[in-house]
């Protein structure tokens, strides 16, 4: 019985082909466990008739005008989704960082996951777009829903490398310019930001009527201290240093870590946001399934 | 404290070694990349007090733990009041078995009680120790343990008086000179005060002593001497009476006189009561004149002993004596030997003490006959003569002459007490090289005897000294014609079992000597603690102790008990703290 790749270990997953590759496997094994779509408000719209040809199916034929003019005539709709998705990803230096050489890199598992989520979005006729950000915005697509999209935002995370400082707030501030429409968006992000300043973008974009979600992204090593006994830990993205006993520091450690997650999602849920924790050791179904 | 192990102890430099790791440690630590810093910092902040203590707190326990380990392999030794093992020590057991340990008190004999103490001290020395025995002789036994206690078993009361402050004199400077950690003396006597009146014993510092306590006093008399003279026994008592005891009653004394030299005597027994007398301070001192049976006047020599009833000390309840009575000397002064002596000779021909004869020339400086067997020579008033006189000697073989005249001064003459102290106003120096000096003045011969030539210094006149008008001058006289001349010494005492031993010179018996223990043994009143504490040493030196206390004290000064085991748990327990400390993470 061949395994769904949703459920793998996002490493082993992600050792099998690229982005594309990963992200269908796993969109495919996750679609085939919902039983129901996961994102609500979709339909389609009536568009133009067109006589009928044989082949046609029945239930669209137009009743009225057949019984009006005695004519069958087909009734042809244009799919259309009242949602528009923005995936903003987190592309920063700090996210370019993995706990051990075995596990993916929070970039990695993020690009997949918005590639994943992406898919789902377009599959369900969801115009989806993609910015990508670290201390300004480098990359944006805007949400489409045509064929081609989802290549193009595949293409953009692959060219969109890893960043220097991340200054969200900044980004996030200019990102509501460019999200006119409502729709949903999905920041991942492993949020080594400030959270006031954030909070006060994210809160704006609730403000103007979006859904609004939060992957938050951590390495398993980020939530659990480990290492050498005396290490200096230097931050990527600021250089900023701390020469630790990691032994000695780990329970205050991740007691900290714990208050943050709390924090933010306390914060979160005081303003509508939907906050989910993710630690990129987690499959992708289970982290997508977040969502539902 | 000590150590076993003394080079053991350069490992406490490890102590460092803690703190110099947690400096090289601090000094290159890995670096890492690692993102959520902001969470390490605000972790730090929070946890920086008791970071910083338990850092503390466990470069505190590493440091301890090396330091008790170290400490551990040194092996020490520390001080311990019980049981134990003892540093390697020197010790003299000084056993008094004098007379007076012979005194049986509460039913036990004195000396019982000191061996049993001598034995535990000898039973708790080890191999490593240097141990001798010290009796009332003085002299120093080394041996094995089994022989020392061997030694302790076979000892019985001696005859010899302990001067216990000359013996720890001689054992603190034995055991000092050892190279040895301890270094002690045990005093086991009966602490006669005594014993103790000679001054005070130089203790060199490091050198413990440690003496036990004496018993109760006990009412004790014994015969301290007996002299014979003019047909009477003069006997003194000494002794003790125990504190609070009843006041001294009068005792009876009984003489036996006879055997000796010539068994064919038979015994006589003569009886007195002598009457107490007080010597303060608990010791009594009395005496007795028994008056001779007339048949003990005739010439020869006499052997007697004084006897008292039993009491608690045996070893001075009968004392031996001895005198001679001497036949008659036939005497004869030439002229020139002055009106002095002829007068003294007259009195002793009245006395029968002397007769006419030629045994006997007393000359004053004339050239005696070279027929008389004993002479007595005055040098001759007239200072011109003095060469012809000194020529005469020469002649005579008597290594002796009379040379410049000396200085004014007193007679000392030990044999002759009456004698003792008279002044002497002109005398010329006895020059000579060896023979009898019999008496002095300012240190230099007055009266010596070669042979059978006696030489006096001075003339026996009142010119030149006050001899002829002392009242010992007429027994002088006798005693030079009948016994100094003639080569006879006064009986003599001494210490030793009770009896009497004669010397003699050729046939003739000259002297006699009557050993007993010394009279001092019959005191018995013990020293009070501080006079031992201030006579063996000094206070910082000297313990006096119960048998119980000193059996603890015994070899205390260096008694050590191996700490490692103590400090080998305390290592352990630290380790633990260690552990529970470095592996609380909270």
């Amino acid at each position: 019985m061949a395994q769904r790749l949703d459920l793998l270990d996002p490493a082993e997953v992600a050792r099998l082909g690229g982005i594309e590759i990963v992200a269908e496997g796993v969109v495919e094994g996750f679609l085939a466990g919902v039983h129901r779509s996961p994102f609500r408000g979709f339909s389609v719209e009536f568009t133009e008739h067109r006589a009928y040809q044989a082949g046609d199916e029945l239930r669209y034929l137009d009743w009225r005008i057949l019984g009006r003019s005695d004519r069958l005539f087909v009734k042809q709709f244009e799919e259309e989704t009242n949602l528009r998705a923005m995936i903003l990803l987190d592309a920063s230096r700090s996210m370019a960082w993995q706990g051990t050489p075995e596990r993916l890199t929070k970039r990695a598992y993020a690009d997949r996951l918005a590639a994943a989520l992406a898919l789902i979005l377009l599959r369900q006729r969801d115009a989806t777009g993609l910015v990508t950000f670290d201390e300004r915005v480098r990359q944006v697509i805007p949400a489409r829903v045509k064929a081609g999209q989802w290549t193009r935002i595949v293409r953009g995370l692959l060219e969109t490398p890893d960043g220097q400082g991340t200054a969200a707030h900044a980004a996030l501030q200019r990102l509501t310019a460019l999200l006119a429409r409502r729709g949903m968006v999905v920041l991942v992000s492993d949020l080594l930001f400030d959270r006031e300043l954030a909070l006060v973008a994210l809160r704006y974009l609730r403000h103007r009527g979006h859904q609004v979600i939060v992957f938050h992204l951590m390495d398993p090593a980020e939530v659990r201290l480990s290492g050498p006994p005396e290490v200096r830990f230097r931050d990527p993205e600021s250089s900023v240093s701390v020469v630790v006993r990691p032994r000695e520091l780990a329970r205050a450690y991740a007691d900290t870590v714990q208050r943050e997650i709390a924090a933010w999602r306390k914060a979160c849920r005081r303003h509508g946001i939907s906050y989910h924790h993710v630690q990129t050791d987690m499959p992708f179904g289970l982290a997508l399934r977040l969502l539902t | 404290m000590s150590f076993l192990h003394p080079l053991a102890l350069l490992g406490l430099a490890a102590a460092a070694i803690p703190a110099l790791l947690h400096l090289l440690q601090r000094r290159v630590p890995p670096e890492l990349d690692f993102p959520p810093v902001r969470y390490l910092s605000a972790a730090e902040r929070e946890s920086a007090r008791r970071l910083k203590l338990r850092h503390l707190l466990l470069l505190v326990l590493r440091t301890a733990l090396i330091v008790v380990i170290v400490l551990a392999a040194a092996r020490p030794l520390i001080p311990l009041r019980g049981g134990g093992a003892h540093q390697p020590t020197a010790v003299v057991i000084i056993l008094d078995n004098s007379p007076s340990a012979g005194a049986v008190v509460s039913g036990g004999s004195v000396l019982d009680r000191l061996r049993v103490a001598a034995r535990s001290s000898v039973a708790r020395a080890t191999s490593g120790d240097r141990v001798w025995l010290m009796l009332c002789d003085g002299v120093l036994r080394a041996g094995t343990r089994e022989a020392l206690l061997a030694i302790i078993d076979s000892t019985h009361a001696g005859w010899q008086r302990l001067d216990l402050v000359d013996a720890v004199g001689g054992a603190a400077r034995t055991v000092d000179a050892q190279p040895l950690p301890g270094r002690e003396v045990h005093v086991l006597s009966d602490l006669q005060r005594t014993a103790l009146a000679s001054g005070h014993a130089d203790v060199p510092r490091g050198v413990h002593i440690l003496a036990l306590e004496p018993g109760s006093t006990v009412t004790n008399r014994g015969i301290a001497s007996v002299t014979v003279s003019e047909g009477a026994a003069v006997i003194e008592l000494s002794g003790s009476t125990a504190a609070g005891g009843d006041l001294p009653q009068p005792v009876p004394v009984t003489i036996r006189i006879g055997g000796g030299a010539r068994r064919d005597r038979g015994e006589i027994a003569a009886r007195g009561l002598a009457t107490p007398g007080g010597g303060g301070g608990g010791s009594t001192r009395s005496a007795v004149t028994v008056s001779l049976p007339v048949q003990s006047l005739a010439p020869g020599w006499w052997l007697g002993e004084a006897a008292l009833e039993p009491d608690e000390l045996r070893a001075d309840d009968r004392r031996p004596f001895a005198w001679r009575v001497a036949p008659a000397a036939g005497v004869t002064a030439t002229p020139g030997a002055g009106a002095f002596v002829a007068a003294a000779l007259a009195v002793l021909q009245e006395g029968r003490r002397v007769i006419e004869g030629r045994d006997v020339v007393i000359s004053g400086g004339e050239a005696a006959p070279p027929t008389a067997p004993h002479a007595i020579l005055q040098p001759p008033a007239d200072p011109a003569l003095v060469g012809q006189a000194n020529r005469a000697l020469a002649t005579r073989g008597v290594p002796w002459h009379w040379g410049q005249v000396g200085t004014p001064g007193n007679i000392a003459v030990p044999q002759l007490p009456a004698l003792d102290g008279t002044p002497v106003a002109r005398r010329y120096r006895l020059q000579g090289a060896s023979d009898e000096v019999l008496a002095t003045v300012n240190d230099e011969p007055w009266l010596v005897r070669s042979g059978n030539v006696v030489l006096l210094g001075s003339r026996l006149d009142t010119a030149w000294t006050a001899l002829p008008t002392a009242p010992g001058f007429v027994p002088f006289i006798d005693a030079l014609v009948n016994r100094i001349v003639v080569g006879e010494a006064a009986v003599n005492s001494a210490e030793g079992a009770p009896r009497v031993e004669f010397r003699t010179r050729g046939t003739d018996t000259v002297g006699a000597t009557v050993f007993g223990p010394d009279p001092r043994e019959s005191d018995l009143t013990p020293a009070t603690p501080a006079l031992v504490t201030a006579a063996l040493g000094g206070r910082d030196r000297v313990e006096v102790l119960s048998a119980n206390a000193l059996s603890a004290e015994r070899f205390a000064g260096t008694r050590r008990a191996d700490a490692s085991a103590i400090l080998l748990v305390l290592a352990l327990l630290l380790a633990a703290i260690e552990l529970a400390v470095a592996t609380r993470t909270r």
